[in-house]
Formats: structure tokens, sequence, C-alpha cells
């Protein structure tokens, strides 16, 4: 074997250096001993999480993408994600939610909202002159899109749908003076109609004399009148003086597109002439009731 | 006299360092595979080398023996791979210093430089030994037996890149020793 025969030179001076690799190697095994202590090893965690957030946090945007200038779209980037982890703990929660509803709706026999159906479109001409607040989308009949249909952005309730065409339709705003839509608060269940009016927020009239809203509790439609299906967001409620308005949500989703959902239908109810006759069907039947 | 005067020509860049800039360099690529392992830690199925890649430098900067700077280097990367793998404070220091000090003790004993069968034999036990001794330790400080799997497989990514990348951990010779001193 070949043998560099250094360690026979050396071997009678023992060299300093040796004697530091000794002690530290000693001192750290020591330090890992001492922190089988509980309280001793909690001495360490500041720095360790000190450390920790410098070196893995994520938090802080990168030397490199600082000096390729895209500090900003890295933040963006932060910002979406920190969003979308939010989203997905609403969105769990929005399934289960639904599910248990499906669930009591089939116990109590009840007839649940429609699902959802839409056409996304792109808003192409807003007008915001002193006519009707309207805007106009690039999504018309041929699209599917229907007649009252509702117009809803990222922040919630948009307009309706008051002119059609092939390819195009007009939506009016909610922040328009005629509009007028049946609300009712998330938390309060109290029943209103928000009157347009503003571009920042709309005022709610009809108020019942005994209760009141919350202040900054969300309003959402109440599908009273079948204009609007129920629980679309429209804003929040502040107290402003006597009168309590709504912030709109549209204003927080601007990135110019709109859903086009269709209005709620609800059928016709049929006279009790037109009413096929009971041929002796055992059992409960939705036609039980009717009074012949 | 001509041909001496080529030979001295046809000489790289790396050659001609001497053991500072080697060791930084070294320390460099030790810190930039961690800082992409940090972000990256799976490449086609195989566990990327951080934060084992401190090895490289014990295994590597020991073979030329004893020295401060590369104690200290390995110190600071012990203290970075204990944050990572949130180990007690001291576990990867005791192995980077236990890994450097048997590289030093095996190039003392042996002629690693010149004997290329020691040289690969040598490097192949250190590594072994290392993640061995990291296995023990943890298992040690966590009371059960940790998964040897993924540091077999993280041994093996991190030996294999070492035979790629071991002239980048050679420092030519001992720091402080001058060209005519080195053996």
């Amino acid at each position: 074997m070949a043998r560099s025969g250094r360690s026979a030179q050396k071997g009678v001076r023992r060299s300093p250096k040796r004697l530091v690799l000794g002690v530290l190697i000693f001192g750290f095994a020591a330090l890992i001993v001492v922190q089988s202590a509980p309280q001793i090893r909690q001495f360490f965690n500041p720095v360790r999480a000190s450390v920790g957030d410098r070196l893995g946090g994520g938090e802080q945007i990168g030397l490199w993408a600082r000096l390729t200038g895209r500090a900003a779209q890295e933040q963006r980037i932060r910002d979406l994600e920190a969003q979308v982890r939010d989203l997905s703990r609403y969105k769990a929660a929005a399934i289960s939610m639904a599910e248990r509803l499906e669930a009591y709706e089939g116990i109590l026999n009840l007839m649940g909202e429609p699902p959802v159906r839409g056409v996304t479109a792109r808003v192409t001409s807003e007008s915001e002159g002193p006519f009707a607040q309207t805007l106009l989308a690039n999504a018309g009949r041929s699209q599917g899109v229907e007649p009252g249909s509702v117009a809803l952005n990222e922040g919630g309730l948009v307009g309706r749908v008051i002119q059609l065409g092939e390819r195009s339709s007009r939506i009016l705003l909610v922040t328009d003076f005629n509009s007028r839509v049946p609300v009712i608060g998330e938390v309060s269940g109290v029943h209103a109609i928000m009157q347009g009016g503003a571009t920042s927020s709309g005022t709610l009239t009809d108020l019942p004399e005994r209760s009141d809203f919350i202040e900054g509790e969300r309003i959402l439609t109440s599908a009273e009148g079948g204009a609007y299906p129920r629980g679309i967001i429209v804003g929040e409620v502040h107290q402003s003086g006597n009168d309590w308005r709504v912030k709109y949500a549209m204003s927080e989703g601007s990135s110019g597109y709109v859903q086009l959902i269709p209005p709620p239908t609800i059928e016709r109810p049929i006279s009790a002439g037109d009413l096929p006759a009971a041929e002796g069907t055992p059992g409960a039947s939705p036609a039980q009731g009717a009074r012949r | 006299m001509p041909a001496s005067f080529l030979t001295r020509r046809k000489q790289s860049l790396w050659s001609k360092a001497g053991p500072t800039p080697r060791l930084i360099f070294g320390a460099f690529l030790i810190a930039t595979v961690g800082l992409f392992g940090l972000t990256r830690n799976d490449i086609f199925g195989l566990s990327f080398a951080w934060p084992h890649a401190a090895l490289w430098g014990a295994v590597g900067w020991g073979r030329v023996g004893l020295s401060i700077r590369p104690m200290i280097i390995l110190i600071v990367f012990g203290i970075v791979q204990d944050v990572i793998f949130h180990a007690p404070f001291g576990s990867f220091e005791v192995i980077n210093l236990m890994t450097y000090a048997a590289s030093t003790a095996i190039a003392s004993e042996f002629d690693v430089t010149n004997e290329p069968l020691i040289a690969i034999v040598s490097t192949v036990m250190l590594f072994i030994a290392a993640f061995l001794l990291l296995w023990l330790m943890a298992s040690t400080l966590e009371d059960h037996p940790v998964r040897a799997l993924p540091l077999v497989a993280a041994m093996l990514t991190t030996g294999l890149l070492y035979a790629l990348l071991n002239k980048v951990f050679d420092l030519g010779r001992k720091p402080g020793e001058t060209v005519g001193q080195a053996t």
C-alpha cells in the first residue's frame, strides 16, 4: 500500500490545527447533547426561525429578481398565490356546504336553485354619461345570452342585460339611478331594495322599521321579484347618517370581463282547471293540496 | 527552454490558481448548489445533492491536510444545514468536521494524489461513513430509526456529482504552502 510517510515525519509534533479540530468536534457534539434539554433547545428557536426566514421564508423578493427588475412581478405572483391559498379554503368550505345544502333540500323536498349556466364576455365599451350607465359586452343571442341575463364580475353583481343583440349585450349597471335590486343582509337577514345613483355606493330603501343591518355585513341579492338569482354578492353595507349605503362589490373586480348568467325562471302556475285529474293514485303528490 | 516555455503556457488558469481562490470557488459552488436545492429538490426523480453538498468540500479540502479556513466554511455550511433539516444545532457541523478530519487522516496516511485506486476507495468510504454517521445521529436524536433509502439516494447523487466535480474541491496545495513546498 502506498503510504506517504508524512505521518511518520509529523507524528512527533502535534499540530495545533488538529487540536482545534478536535475541540470543535467535541464542542459541537456537546452542543447536541445539551440541546436534549427542551429549555436549552428553545433558546435556539429564535435564531433558527430568523435564519429559516432568511433562507427559505419565500416572503422576500430575491436578489436576482431585484437585479433583473422583476421584483414587482414576483410580488404580484406571491400575492396571487396567497389569494389562491385563501380561496382554496373557501372553495373547500363551499363544496362542503353545497353538499349539505343539497342533502337538506332533499330531506325537505325543497326546490333548490337551478345550476348556473353562463357566458363570459369581454366589456367592449362603458357608458358613464348623463344617461343610463351601461356596459356593452361582446356576447349576444348567438352566444346563448338570454334577455334579462344577470352580469357578474370577480367582485360581484354588475347589472342586468337590458338590450340584446346577436353578438352583443347592453348591461344596465347597478350603479344606474334607475336600477333597483332586491337585497338581503347576509348576517342580519334584513330585506331591502338597493337603489343605484352613485358610482361608489347605492342607497338601501324600503327597510323594515324594527330591524337594521349590521355595519360592514355583506349584501346579497334576495331573488325577490325573480329578476336576480339569490345569493349574488352586491356589496358591503355602511351607515351614512340615517341612511344605509352599499359599497359596490363590482368595483373590486376590474379585469374587463363579465359573466352573463340567465335570469331565474319561475314556472307560471297552472290554473286548477288545467290540472291532470288524479286517478286514485295512492300516496302523497304535489297536486293533492290543490283545491278542485 | 522552448519546450518548458510551451508547457508553462499550456497551464490552465485553474492549475495556476492557489488554494485561496480554489477554496472560495469551491465554497461558492456548494452555496450555489445549496441555493438551487432550496427551491427544487428533485430532478428527474433524483434527489438533488443539497444539503449534502458541503460533504464535497469536507472530502475534497481534506486531501491536502488540515487548515482553519475550510473548517470555518464547513461550520457555516453546517449551521445552514441544521436550519434546513431542522436538526439540533451542531449535528451537521460534527458530520462535516468529522468527514474533514477523516479525509485529512487518510491523506496523511496514504498517497491519495498519486494512487487513483486509493483516491477512489477512500472517497467512497468517506461518503459512506458520512451518511452512516448522519443516519446514526438522526436515528439517535429522533428516538427511532429514520428512513435509510432517501439517505442512500442522496449519498449516490452526492458521490456521482463529486466524481464529476472533484477537481473543483482540490486545493492543489495546503493553504499557506508555497508552490515548491507542495508534496
